[in-house]
């Protein structure tokens, strides 16, 4: 899981031009919307693209977005959830 | 009708962000590719915006942002741009990816920044304008077409209207370029390109924006007078025509212009015919060129408006444009600019 998460960030960084940033200035569990990394609905749009292009998983049902998109360690959950199916 | 220039923004190849500065060092190219000057753009945008801008997104909507900020204007009356070729970069961008993807789910990023019109929109966004916004893409008449527009506007009682320019070299352009014998060969100074012997263009970018209103300012650059465009003229004699009916039209005539702006760029081959009509037209004018500085694009008139107006407004000449010196005051300063077979004037007085 470790793994996945440091994978992560390093791809949000670069999906996202989040040039400012290091993975290690993003916490496991820090949010990434609004309060958090202050990402906006444009990104919630580049991180499904980065989902089905990185992992090939569609977002099933989009109402489940907020949910996974909470913090990198829920988008992780949701892979490793997903890709064992 | 003659509007004023109140407010100017203009991001180069050359140091020209600071309005309170004018060239104040001539940047030299050796190679047949110019690209802007950034500015800091972190003064223009939140850091949530501009990692989502590509190049052009960025130094064109920062241009339109100096210029109303110069003209102390928060919000235009309308928005009327030019564009040649919009943004490639960032279409491009989108279209590699859609074939990478094999066009299944693409980044929504780049999509939002492809379309011509994605500067313009972006400084209404950013000022809260919900008036007209209209860009124009005509190759070398784009610009010109935003000016028309703005005349127009004007005439309908639209006042402090952003009229403006923006255009990009991409890599896949300067490829074209480069493969249709387009470019300079040899690598020379860019300061030395109107030689007898030079053949080939730089390649060049840019965006210039300009807050033109009804009324001057304390701000005030100079008036713009008219424009005029004109497509594939057969020879000097229709261009020479051409100049002298539109000075007439504009209620001014040839020994009235102190300062004629050439669109010369460097390449013998289409110069000859402007250099023989500056020798012929143009005996006691000062005459400035231009594309040194901005290199060869559709819109590079936006630049020589930029020049015109600082020209004006300081009532000096830097000598890196002069041509021929005739110890003119740039009073009346007349804009002869071609590009291919497109061919366009503009007539400018200072206040």
């Amino acid at each position: 899981m470790s793994e996945l998460i440091a994978t992560l960030k390093v791809q949000i960084i670069e999906q996202l031009n989040l040039q400012h940033l290091k993975p290690e200035d993003i916490g496991d569990d820090q949010p990434l919307f609004v309060e958090g990394l202050g990402l906006d609905s444009i990104d919630a749009l580049e991180l499904i693209v980065l989902l089905q292009q990185k992992y090939g998983i569609k977002l099933a049902n989009p109402q489940d977005g907020p949910q996974v998109f909470k913090t990198v360690r829920s988008i992780a959950d949701y892979i490793t959830a997903h890709k064992s199916k | 009708m003659a509007l004023y220039i109140n407010g100017i923004g203009c991001i180069s190849p050359q140091h020209t962000f600071y309005n309170s500065v004018f060239l104040p060092e001539v940047k030299e190219y050796t190679t047949n590719r110019m690209a802007c000057v950034d500015a800091d753009y972190s003064k223009f945008f939140d850091s949530g915006s501009i990692r989502r801008m590509g190049r052009l997104m960025k130094y064109g909507t920062a241009s339109g942002m100096i210029a109303l900020k110069d003209a102390g204007i928060d919000v235009p009356g309308a928005i009327s741009t030019g564009t040649a070729l919009g943004l490639p970069e960032i279409s491009q961008k989108f279209l590699r990816s859609l074939i990478e993807v094999n066009e299944t789910i693409v980044s929504p990023t780049a999509f939002i920044q492809s379309t011509h019109n994605t500067v313009s929109s972006n400084i209404a966004l950013l000022c809260g304008c919900h008036a007209h916004n209209n860009t124009f893409s005509h190759k070398g008449f784009s610009f010109e077409s935003a000016l028309t527009d703005a005349g127009l506007l004007a005439k309908e009682n639209v006042d402090n209207i952003l009229v403006g320019a923006y255009d990009e070299v991409s890599d896949y352009k300067y490829a074209v370029m480069k493969k249709t014998n387009e470019l300079r060969k040899e690598p020379c100074s860019s300061l030395d390109v109107y030689g007898e012997k030079s053949h080939g263009i730089i390649a060049g970018e840019g965006a210039a924006f300009f807050v033109l209103a009804k009324e001057k300012s304390e701000n005030t650059y100079g008036s713009f007078v008219g424009n005029k465009a004109f497509y594939k003229p057969e020879s000097m004699e229709e261009i020479k025509n051409h100049i002298l009916s539109f000075l007439k039209e504009n209620n001014s005539s040839l020994a009235d212009i102190d300062v004629v702006i050439t669109g010369i760029s460097g390449a013998m081959e289409a110069d000859s015919v402007r250099i023989a009509l500056n020798k012929s037209l143009f005996s006691t004018q000062t005459i400035v060129a231009y594309k040194h500085l901005c290199g060869v694009y559709m819109t590079s008139s936006a630049f020589a408006f930029w020049l015109a107006s600082k020209m004006m407004k300081a009532q000096q000449i830097p000598d890196t444009v002069i041509l021929e010196n005739r110890n003119r005051s740039p009073k009346n300063i007349l804009l002869y600019n071609s590009h291919k077979h497109n061919h366009s004037l503009m007539l400018f007085k200072a206040c």
